[in-house]
């Protein structure tokens, strides 16, 4: 099965140093993934989606469409994105009269969606390839504890994510084995990280936070590792914000899964980017030298 | 006094049959992280309530609860007993809302406006396009915006999420 990436915009616009961990990772591991062709925003599945459904279902198709042109499947560096691009997918491949719909607005621009792409979050790739990591780890990450958030939309709704468990899942905790270090359980794993309420209630989106973080640091974790860029924003730029409000002391280094791995791979720390951090992962580096 | 507006109950089961489903357990509400933060004044049971009674006014103008603390995390989806797609319903009230001109938050439609004017939610700035260079990233080339500007056009996207304010 051969891939493109599709990026999105928050990793690309604003993260760029995690998309270098991705494409480093997928090339030390040995899968060859194209780039996307011109994409649009995928478009955000807790935002354009909310206001107006039509048109997430029309821009969601026309990345699709780019797809199918270059007749590659969508490895997808977001969870966001990896939600809208399934659900307008299941609902185009269900929905006849909803595809004639969509397809009459997608002939202004020249397209036509067909229904014939696959699409994977990186992460699941990554899974897939599971044995061929565990064999080309050169420095294992011993003893580093690591609180997998595994978040919302890389999981649910399962009926149309069809992928891991949705209420216990553990994908991303057997990544965080494979690569030597010691995945934690903490009590609010399966919980949202409260970052789409930005959008409309700061003060909730905090309080998400504050709680997945306490969970966190009662079960003992060094550092905290994600598969989704909004996710990675919530824990890496907003803990400061805690403890500026809380007096609380939360200084957990955030990881792309892909950083973690790149690492134990052999990776270069430099190349990766990771000084482009908020909160500073030089203890962790020390801890796994 | 709250009126029961049974072409809204139809409009919405129109969209989202699951509504029928529901026979006001509450587990959606006991798994909803943001019920529990906000101790129930969020109340996913309550707005699949309001939406099955076609209480309009109170969702789409009061709205209370307010549709728009819904973290769309699909805990209530998974945990829900009798397969109501309470997102997704939560999705077409807020659609609605959209649509009727009641006011919406802000951050939504500073969003919206990006994807109009640029195809994407964010841009590349000159700092990142060098930090791209700086990490050995490809040059990325994103949608052409008349594509995107036609497509827009044709789901009359502006006009829907009154963009320049109004109803």
């Amino acid at each position: 099965m051969s891939y493109n990436y599709f990026l999105g915009c928050v990793i690309p616009g604003r993260l760029p140093f995690l998309e270098a961990s991705v494409r480093k990772a997928f090339d030390k591991i040995g899968v060859n993934v194209g780039d996307q062709a011109k994409c649009s925003c995928c478009p955000d599945p807790t935002g354009a989606a909310q206001l107006d459904h039509e048109s997430f279902l029309v821009l969601g198709a026309r990345n699709l469409c780019l797809f199918e042109e270059s007749n590659n499947n969508v490895l997808s560096l977001c969870s966001g994105c990896t939600e809208t691009l399934k659900t307008v997918k299941f609902i185009l491949d269900k929905d006849k009269e909803k595809k004639k719909d969509i397809n009459s607005k997608l002939k202004l621009v020249g397209k036509n969606y067909k229904g014939n792409v696959e699409i994977k979050h990186f992460a699941q790739v990554l899974y897939e390839n599971l044995e061929k990591i565990k064999e080309k780890v050169k420095k294992p990450l011993k003893d580093l504890k690591v609180a997998g958030h595994p978040g919302c939309h890389y999981l649910r709704p399962s009926e149309i994510m069809n992928w891991d468990d949705p209420l216990n899942p553990e994908t991303l905790d057997r990544l965080i084995e494979a690569i030597g270090a010691d995945p934690i359980d903490y009590s609010l794993k399966n919980d949202c990280c409260g970052n789409p309420l930005e959008k409309s209630d700061k003060d909730i989106s905090l309080s998400m936070l504050e709680s997945k973080l306490q969970s966190m640091k009662e079960a003992g974790a060094d550092c905290i590792t994600v598969v989704c860029p909004a996710c990675y924003q919530q824990f890496d730029f907003n803990q400061r914000e805690i403890n500026k409000k809380k007096n609380t002391d939360y200084n957990f280094p955030v990881f792309y899964i892909t950083e973690l791995i790149a690492v134990a791979l052999g990776i270069d720390t430099e190349e990766l980017g990771l000084n482009f951090h908020r909160i500073k992962v030089s203890n962790i580096l020390e801890k796994i030298a | 006094m709250q009126m029961v507006d049974f072409e809204f109950r139809n409009e919405i089961i129109k969209e989202d049959f699951s509504l029928n489903y529901c026979y006001q357990c509450g587990t959606c509400s006991s798994a909803c992280p943001v019920a529990f933060i906000t101790s129930g004044e969020y109340n996913p049971r309550k707005i699949i309530e309001e939406s099955l009674l076609g209480l309009k006014e109170l969702l789409i103008k009061d709205q209370k609860p307010n549709v728009w603390l819904c973290c769309t995390c699909q805990m209530c989806v998974e945990e829900c007993p009798q397969n109501v797609f309470l997102t997704e319903i939560f999705e077409k009230i807020k659609n609605k809302i959209v649509q009727l001109g009641e006011p919406y938050p802000e951050a939504f439609k500073v969003q919206a406006k990006a994807v109009i004017e640029n195809a994407l939610a964010i841009s590349l700035t000159p700092p990142i396009t060098r930090r791209r260079e700086q990490l050995g990233l490809p040059r990325i080339e994103f949608a052409d915006i008349n594509e995107i500007k036609k497509l827009l056009g044709a789901t009359e996207f502006e006009k829907k999420i009154k963009l320049n304010g109004g109803k």
